[in-house]
């Protein structure tokens, strides 16, 4: 879409700053009857970044605890390679996997520029979302995300969305708060159907956590301030009346993992021996794992994995080598996927690259809370289940509750339709 | 003809195993090696009346097999309550009452187990079958080990009484006398009537051969005086499969794994016949070496590839000796040092890890499944353990040296008690819930990973599981040596879904 031909609106925040909206053209910016009456249901998926499912407990996260009791848990849900943040919310609002999305993971090495990039262009998601397909059937939907790249990777495609501001530095994401305050505007304001919600604070505080191996202070800090900002959610829509017709679907994109300084893996210090390994492999870091690219030579490839291959699984710290096939992540994710150990993290090309203690990535960070609640009677109440929920299974449960068709080929999700009254 | 009982075990989604024992002609006793050739007849209904019987067959014995019997008896639907009996001419056995495991993949609400391990007849009685026979509301009974023991009369039993004496009179050697023994344990009424009442799941420890075996032999064994282990223990195997209602044939593995739907997997492991001799003590280097193995390496295998995500919620591992690491705290008295060495078979050396013969001993297989669970990141994994004659609940640390301060837990581990084998205030010779408080308070304060202990008291577990959390309850017995003891509820854990740790139960069933 032409930017220009977008519309604005700056709506009045809860705090002093104003809260700024950007929507296609025709669209209302007053409360839509498109669901209306007794039957409307509104949807909310809020993505609770980088969440480890026992990080949610009455104690530290009471208002998500208390969410969790009242609807339908489930407990053995996780997150898919790479359990990163664009792939993960890119199959949640597509639901299906990385080589059908073309989006396997943060960061890709893109041949046609010849350099590694975060995968933050509207243009890399090459599957339709469920934003744009519940708004091709005349239900509303808006995107409030905290983190600046995945406002770019959805763009436009919903009905109305919230450019992440204001932006902290170094994190590049709108602190909670803020992102709260944007998703109040919208909910009292043009009140879409679905909503599409990332609270990006508790993953860049685990990020950055230097006691995460022990004490995880800061990033406790985050979880509690978080939890008030699902508080401050709840009580808005109840305060307004939205609640009995609210569908509350809450989870976490990939948990989060803290290695020591000493646990690093350079795959340039391990290719060391090896100079032309080393000049033919461009690694591009996604946390706990690395998707390995090979530059060089065509006709030297074949033996050269090998050969990578066999150096990178002899490091105590590599828990796996796949190849991106086997996890479903298309040609973009490049020609070798490596996953860490939990405790270790990727750094290269020197191990004071990637100075961050958090991570995620690895398939130790795959648990996440996953649960659906809210005070819809379609909501199922008080009840856990065994199933085994994905990440890829949000596009379809949400299908589900509005009847939508599954997408050209199907879903590679499975709708979650026990969290719901039969 | 059924004086031995009937009993099942295994069950499936579509099949379960039957067992009996016929006795065609006096001289047919067991071991004897004498008697007749006999098929026997077997029917499964959908009622105690038996008037739609839905599967049936018959087979044939004969003392070739100590006359024991053994049918897959299969068609059957999932999830679904059976009666099951065996006859011989016009004699009929009793009707047993089993069921089959829930389907494959399918949604489960609840399961209900016993759990129950160190069953020593010369040390007392079998109350705690009994009082699991009268539930009435059990989906199978895990049996975790020492179903049976070796000793001599006046070898081991109820601290000095001998409650009710071994037979053979001599302790178990050759393949006539694990026939006997087994065939003894079975005439015992309790035994008999928790059979009846539902299908169970076994593993063996050691003592169903020797104390303290491993794959080469055995704390327990002299070998030459007591002929070769491998033929000794080729005998107790072979005994073994022809008595317990248990898919296993000699020569091949016990290890085998069971589903219960979406909601569980059970993990039976066989940690006597591939393992490592035990270290020296638990300041051996052997303890650590990556050289030894308490699983072997296929069983290792298979154990992590069942420890994954994407099949049934819960992880269940039938686990014959503790995973959890124990280190014994300098602070206790020589008596009592001694009392816990004697109770766990191992040699004890303070602050460090106590026992050479539990998975302690065994540390670089230990690091192996601590490891897989904590890279691979997989939730909901349960250890169900016996052999300690001791009730236990713990978590399963990540790193032992964080988990103070961080509380990483991997999984759970629950230990029921023993049934009737000698506990700590036994060996010292105390009354119980006396001397042993001491003891079991030092030990979780060198361990804060144990959030339950239990000394003295003998029983059973009722284990719940959910897609909440699984929850053990221990009941303790008023007294092992009185044929007609009560049974009290002692205490709950639960492990809550996506934890791994066990914290004090409160309410009722999850």
């Amino acid at each position: 879409m032409n930017p220009d031909r977008r519309q604005f609106l700056r709506l009045a925040g809860a705090g002093s700053a104003a809260v700024v909206l950007s929507a296609a053209p025709g669209s209302s910016w007053a409360s839509q009857a498109t669901n209306p009456g007794s039957a409307r249901t509104r949807t909310y998926v809020l993505v609770i970044d980088g969440c480890r499912p026992d990080e949610i407990t009455p104690g530290l996260t009471p208002r998500l605890a208390a969410l969790r009791a009242e609807g339908t848990n489930f407990p053995a849900a996780r997150s898919l390679p790479v359990m990163e943040t664009i792939p993960n919310h890119v199959m949640m609002m597509t639901g299906v996997r990385p080589d059908r999305s073309g989006v396997p993971a943060n960061s890709v090495f893109d041949p046609a520029e010849g350099a590694v990039r975060d995968m933050d262009r509207s243009t890399d998601l090459r599957f339709p979302t469920l934003l744009e397909r519940l708004g091709t059937s005349g239900l509303t939907t808006a995107s409030v995300l905290s983190k600046k790249y995945l406002y770019g990777i959805f763009g436009t495609r919903a009905s109305y969305r919230w450019e992440p501001s204001p932006l902290l530095p170094l994190t590049g994401h709108a602190p909670d708060a803020a992102t709260m305050d944007a998703l109040l505007a919208i909910v009292s304001g043009p009140d879409p159907d679905f909503t599409f919600t990332n609270l990006g604070d508790v993953d860049r505080l685990g990020h950055s956590d230097l006691t995460g191996t022990t004490l995880q202070a800061a990033r406790n800090t985050a979880l509690a301030d978080t939890d008030l900002q699902v508080g401050r959610f709840v009580d808005h829509l109840v305060g307004t009346g939205k609640w009995d017709s609210s569908v509350l679907m809450v989870l976490a994109d990939h948990s989060m993992d803290w290695s020591l300084p000493s646990n690093v893996i350079s795959i340039d210090l391990i290719l060391q021996g090896r100079p032309d390994l080393q000049n033919s492999v461009t690694p591009a870091q996604n946390g706990g794992a690395d998707l390995l690219y090979w530059t060089g030579p065509s006709d030297q490839k074949a033996a050269g994995l090998e050969s990578v291959r066999s150096l990178v699984q002899s490091h105590p710290g590599v828990l796996s080598v796949h190849d991106p096939a086997e996890l479903r992540l298309g040609v973009e994710a490049g020609d070798m996927v490596v996953f860490c150990r939990a405790g270790w993290r990727f750094s290269d090309p020197y191990v004071v690259s990637n100075p961050i203690p958090g991570n995620h990535g690895h398939p130790a960070t795959e648990p996440i809370p996953f649960f659906i609640s809210g005070g819809s009677p379609k909501v199922a109440r008080g009840r856990t289940s065994s199933e085994p929920a994905r990440t890829v299974d949000v596009a379809p449960t949400i299908g589900a509750l509005y009847g939508l068709e599954a997408p050209r080929g199907g879903y590679d999700g499975v709708a979650r339709t026990s969290g719901f009254v039969p | 003809m059924f004086a031995h009982g009937v009993a099942s075990g295994d069950p499936y989604p579509d099949s379960v195993l039957l067992w009996t024992r016929v006795t065609p002609s006096a001289e047919a006793t067991p071991g004897s090696g004498l008697g007749p050739a006999v098929t026997v007849n077997w029917e499964v209904a959908t009622d105690p009346a038996f008037s739609r019987v839905v599967s049936k067959g018959s087979a044939k014995t004969g003392p070739e097999r100590d006359h024991t019997v053994k049918v897959i008896a299969g068609r059957l639907e999932p999830g679904t309550p059976y009666w099951y009996r065996f006859s011989v001419g016009r004699a009929v056995s009793g009707a047993g009452r089993t069921r089959t495991a829930p389907a494959t993949g399918a949604p489960v609400d609840h399961l209900r187990f016993g759990v129950v391990s160190c069953t020593n007849y010369q040390a007392g009685y079998f109350s705690s079958y009994r009082h699991l026979a009268e539930r009435g509301d059990l989906d199978a009974v895990l049996h975790l080990g020492d179903y049976l023991y070796e000793y001599a009369p006046g070898e081991y039993q109820a601290r000095d009484v001998v409650v009710r004496p071994h037979d053979p009179t001599v302790e178990m050697t050759t393949l006539a006398h694990y026939r006997r023994r087994h065939g003894q344990y079975k005439t015992d009424p309790d035994l008999q009537a928790l059979h009846l009442a539902a299908p169970f799941i076994v593993t063996w420890d050691d003592h169903e051969a020797a104390n303290d075996a491993w794959s080469g032999g055995a704390e327990n064994h002299t070998e030459g005086a007591e002929g070769l282990w491998s033929e000794r223990r080729a005998a107790a195997n072979q005994a073994y499969a022809e008595w317990m209602p248990v898919r296993y044939e000699p020569g091949g593995p016990l290890f085998r794994r069971l589903d219960f739907g979406a909601l569980a997997s059970l993990s039976m492991l066989d940690l006597r016949s591939y393992r490592s001799q035990q270290a020296a003590n638990g300041v051996d280097p052997a303890v650590d070496s990556p050289e030894r193995t308490i699983t072997g390496a296929a069983q290792m295998d298979w154990l992590l590839g069942n420890l994954t995500s994407g099949g049934p919620q819960w992880k269940l591992v039938g686990n014959p000796v503790m995973i959890a690491p124990v280190r014994i705290p300098s602070t206790l008295s020589l008596a009592e040092v001694a009392g816990v060495q004697k109770l766990m078979g191992g040699t004890t050396i303070d602050g460090v890890p106590y026992n050479v013969d539990q998975w302690d001993g065994y540390e670089a297989d230990r690091s192996r499944v601590v490891r897989h669970l904590r890279d691979q990141g997989i939730k909901d994994t349960v250890f169900l353990t016996g052999d300690i004659h001791s009730g236990w609940a713990c978590d399963l640390p990540a790193d032992p040296l964080t988990y103070p301060t961080t509380g990483d837990s991997v999984a759970a581990e629950l230990v029921c008690t023993s049934v009737t084998s000698d506990n700590l205030d036994d060996i010292l010779n105390a009354p119980p819930r006396t001397s042993s408080l001491a003891v079991e308070a030092a030990i979780r304060t060198a361990n804060p990973h144990v959030k339950y202990l239990d000394f003295d008291s003998h029983g059973y577990s009722v284990l719940d599981v959910t897609p909440a959390g699984v929850r053990m309850d221990w009941y303790v017995l008023a007294d092992r040596t009185v044929q007609a003891s009560a049974a009290t509820l002692a205490t709950s854990f639960t492990v809550g879904a996506g934890t791994g740790k066990a914290v004090p139960a409160t309410g009722g069933v999850l």
